[in-house]
């Protein structure tokens, strides 16, 4: 990736997350991101292009960020269940949490036509499919329903996040996750 | 109508359900409702639901009182987080009819409220109505064995000679003796016991008759054990689960045992 797009991305992706997706403008990137409009439009066709581009560069950090703790300070599928919310909480108390990508997109392009909602929506199943397949492996007999039951409770506490920093709400959706993790593993 | 910021369902709340936990839990109940109701305008209730909290003012009003009113270590919080999640099942149910996103928000949201609140409530109001009645018509065979059991205990002295040897079911002296009573149950210990109360719903499980429970602990027995309550401290906690072990429950499919 050439560093002009690059920085394009890192400084769209920064004001997004601080400014809102809408109420960023292209002319703030550009100014910010100390280029042209006419470079902008060179390497992303339109504002909508480089939203769907920070959404899906933003979702690959997540999880690689979340699956390389996973894997590196755990080893029994079933801890990594249980670790899941610590390592979620861990990322949502630090001081730069400015939210979940597609959780915001999703909250700003609500129309299920916009390609931006559509890929936030995918990226929320990808969420979901990567707890299941981690319930799977633990051997929970409905991976499925639990991993819609962590997603439900985990979307919900970054929501809450987001509306009040320091709410807490992860921590208890930490307790709940365990509540519920530890009730699907005796079935 | 704004579903999620209405009176009506606010009325709806309030009848639903007698303790606090029950009322913020019916909210998953009666949306799912609502969302099968015949004619409904898919469109218009999508639109209502999509909206974000900050028009939830009613609805978030209410289950903060009910936080309050159980206990709630973060009653705004918790209100807040039900509506996001009963909101985020509405929305999931629209789009796919048949993943059950509200009765799996309502098991997220029971977890949510056990995790704020002190460990003083029933988790038979966690579940749906016919479940608690399967478990009360249960529970009422069960003190009906008893009363028949205890009339025919009273008659017979080489019987009762032979209660009084059972000692396999009294719990270690150390156990019952040495506990701190008042002392708070972990997270930990309450997902273990709920986990347990969950697993043996699923079962036939046969208790040990109350007899032959020492009468020290027979409210514990009767409250924790039998009635699924959990435990009030780690005290009470020890001698639930003593007496649990000794439940014999057996998990396979009635039909599947009919058939055999």
């Amino acid at each position: 990736m050439s560093p002009l797009r690059e920085k394009i991305l890192s400084t769209a992706s920064h004001l997004f997350q601080t400014q809102g997706i809408n109420s960023t403008g292209v002319d703030t990137i550009v100014a910010a991101a100390g280029t042209t409009k006419m470079t902008l439009y060179k390497y992303f066709r339109s504002k909508e292009n480089l939203i769907l581009e920070v959404l899906e560069e933003g979702h690959k950090d997540f999880q690689a960020w979340l699956s390389e703790k996973l894997n590196s300070n755990t080893s029994q599928p079933s801890e990594k269940l249980q670790k899941l919310f610590d390592f979620i909480e861990e990322w949502v108390t630090s001081p730069n949490f400015r939210g979940m990508g597609f959780i915001k997109a999703s909250a700003e392009f609500p129309s299920e036509d916009s390609p931006v909602h559509q890929l936030s929506s995918e990226q929320s199943r990808q969420f979901k499919q990567y707890i299941s397949s981690l319930a799977h492996e633990a051997h929970i007999q409905d991976a499925d329903g639990l991993a819609l039951q962590l997603s439900l409770l985990f979307e919900g506490a970054v929501q809450a996040e987001q509306m009040i920093r320091g709410s807490g709400a992860m921590t208890y959706a930490k307790k709940a996750a365990k509540i519920l993790i530890n009730g699907a593993a005796t079935h | 109508m704004d579903i999620l910021n209405s009176t009506w369902l606010i009325k709806m709340l309030s009848k639903a359900d007698a303790t606090p936990q029950g009322r913020m839990l019916s909210l998953f109940d009666i949306l799912d409702d609502w969302l099968n109701a015949p004619q409904l305008n898919s469109a218009m209730t999508q639109q209502t639901l999509l909206s974000n909290n900050e028009g939830k003012t009613l609805l978030i009003a209410y289950l903060t009182e009910q936080a309050i009113a159980c206990g709630a270590a973060n009653p705004a919080i918790l209100a807040e987080h039900l509506v996001l999640i009963a909101r985020n099942a509405a929305q999931q149910s629209i789009h796919h009819p048949n993943c059950g996103s509200l009765a799996h928000g309502r098991k997220a949201a029971a977890a949510l409220i056990l995790a704020q609140t002190p460990i003083i409530w029933s988790p038979l109001s966690l579940l749906n109505k016919p479940r608690v009645y399967g478990i009360a018509a249960s529970l009422i065979i069960f003190l009906g064995t008893t009363i028949l059991l205890s009339q025919a205990f009273i008659h017979n002295h080489q019987h009762q000679l032979n209660i009084a040897k059972i000692t396999h079911l009294q719990p270690a002296k150390s156990m019952t003796a040495d506990y701190k009573p008042k002392t708070s149950l972990t997270a930990d210990d309450a997902a273990t016991i709920y986990a347990k109360y969950e697993q043996m719903r699923n079962g036939t499980c046969q208790f040990p008759e109350a007899l032959q429970i020492p009468d020290k602990d027979k409210a514990i027995y009767l409250d924790n054990v039998v009635g699924g309550k959990l435990p009030s401290d780690v005290g009470d906690l020890a001698i639930a689960k003593f007496y649990l072990e000794k439940v014999r429950c057996n998990y396979t499919p009635m039909l599947m045992a009919h058939s055999k």
